[in-house]
């Protein structure tokens, strides 16, 4: 991220959001809210301001485990490293102001806009880990069950315990773990698809990190099917069992807890032995919840006139020939916001999303078909249903009738079909020109 | 579909190509039908 931010010909803006997008392929104008920080950019993040900072905050970035000041730094290695203020937390007695060598604290900043001229985008807005309805499998309503995020920032060396692994009842060791697969996904109720293995993946990382460090650790995987579909993928699965960890093929049944230590008691029948119904009890249970879209996709959805597909996440050009661009030529897709996949694909995807804008790019000349709709204007009742119907945005309502942008507009006649006044046409298939096909066609009949 | 099946239509029927299916109007059906052409398929 440093580097990135150091590349000179490489202008990221952090705390923003993209309010509009016009234009078209190599002539996009994007619109974007540049959050005010309260913080000018002369700020070094020295974190004077968050030692005399009174008020506190949940701290987001440790899901909520842990707190930070009212003026904090979003995480440790944030690229710009600027502090910014909570305004909902901030109770203005300006003492950070105080001890501001820099005089960057500025209370009276305003959310900026700013236009920015591009000619392509890439769509990476990732994912958000799945939130399991209230008390499904006890989620939020026994302390000792977390999900597979909280257990990272648990893990983690600059997380809330300093990596000690302890449950959020006791701040106690947990003995005896248990990670439940497939939380949210694979599942009719909830999210039809496989979050790519992910989930799967990642439960047989962390027990592989647990185990390392509490060697005498218990721990059990509850799975559907293990998915290590990948390069060295089954091999880790293989060693993770050859350590020790145990994986139960099973539905999880019912999830208990005793009301006095927290510990959790899990009945289940391992489907592939014998034995019937089980209860087991375990002292922290995991939720391998789902992949889903990031919150904010619909926005985008609308803003970049983009389709998104049955699972939620942005809907590629060719789900199998094409899977990095999208039906509108500049904007391409990468990662997770086109479908779930782990940081190999992702890696791949934005690799290829970059090249496929690059091909684009390079070029001093965008070639287009000359197959296009075109609006008879004096026929035109400004009705709007073309505007409405064409898939690609390509068409807009002026004061003298549509307007088609020929560089949008893919020839799919839908529009022409849609008009009652039969006001366009379609270059090279117009009305006369089918009728002539059709009875050359017939005349030998 | 048709060709990934390897499914076979008569000889005598003849392909007119529309970008998509959105634009066949029932005018140019109706003038197809009316010129003697016996059935029209929309092979979408």
């Amino acid at each position: 991220m440093l580097q990135a931010a150091r590349t000179s010909r490489l202008n990221i803006y952090t705390y923003s959001e993209v309010e509009d997008v016009s234009g078209f392929v190599g002539n996009f104008t994007v619109k974007i809210r540049k959050r005010a920080r309260y913080i000018t950019n002369d700020c070094n993040g020295c974190g004077a301001c968050f030692e005399v900072c009174p008020a506190f905050g949940y701290n987001e970035f440790n899901e909520g485990m842990d707190s930070r000041k009212a003026i904090y730094v979003s995480f440790a290695q944030a690229v710009p490293s600027l502090a910014q203020i909570d305004m909902e937390r901030c109770i203005k007695c300006e003492l950070c102001k105080g001890v501001c060598e820099l005089n960057a604290i500025d209370f009276d900043q305003k959310d900026e806009i700013i236009e920015i001229e591009v000619g392509s985008i890439v769509v990476a807005t990732g994912w958000d880990e799945f939130e399991p309805p209230i008390g499904y499998l006890g989620f939020n309503k026994y302390p000792n069950v977390i999900t597979q995020l909280k257990l990272e920032r648990i893990l983690a060396p600059n997380g809330p315990t300093m990596g000690h692994l302890v449950r959020p009842s006791d701040g106690k060791e947990p003995k005896r773990i248990l990670f439940i697969q497939c939380v949210g996904s694979r599942d009719l109720n909830m999210n039809t698809y496989c979050s790519s293995g992910v989930c799967c993946m990642i439960s047989i990382k962390n027990s592989k990190l647990i185990k390392q460090h509490y060697t005498d650790a218990d721990i059990s995987v509850a799975y559907m099917d293990m998915r290590a579909a990948g390069k060295d993928y089954e091999e880790y699965f293989t060693l993770s069992r050859k350590e020790g960890i145990k994986y139960i093929r099973t539905n999880i049944s019912r999830i208990k807890e005793d009301p006095e230590t927290h510990n959790l008691k899990i009945i289940m029948q391992n489907t592939l032995g014998s034995g019937g119904l089980k209860e087991l009890e375990f002292d922290l249970v995991i939720l391998s919840a789902s992949m889903v879209p990031a919150s904010g996709i619909k926005k985008i959805e609308k803003l970049l006139k983009l389709e998104t597909s049955q699972d939620g996440f942005f809907k590629e050009f060719h789900a199998r020939l094409n899977p990095i661009d999208t039906k509108i030529p500049g904007i391409v897709l990468a990662g997770v916001s086109q479908g779930p996949k782990s940081i190999v694909e992702s890696i791949a995807q934005g690799r290829a999303a970059a090249s496929s804008l690059a091909r684009l790019m390079s070029k001093d000349k965008y070639r287009i078909l000359l197959i296009r709709a075109s609006v008879i204007k004096e026929r035109c009742a400004k009705c709007g249903l073309c505007e409405l119907n064409c898939p690609y945005n390509a068409i807009n309502l002026k004061d003298d009738g549509a307007e088609v942008n020929e560089i949008l507009c893919r020839g799919c006649g839908t529009c022409l079909a849609n008009c009652p006044s039969e006001a366009i046409t379609l270059r090279y298939y117009r009305e006369p020109q089918y009728e002539k096909q059709i009875d050359a066609i017939l005349e030998e009949v | 579909m048709a060709g990934t099946i390897r499914a076979q239509y008569p000889a005598t029927l003849r392909p007119v190509r529309i970008n998509c299916s959105g634009r066949v109007t029932p005018s140019l059906m109706m003038r197809a039908i009316g010129k003697g052409a016996d059935g029209i398929v929309i092979g979408a």
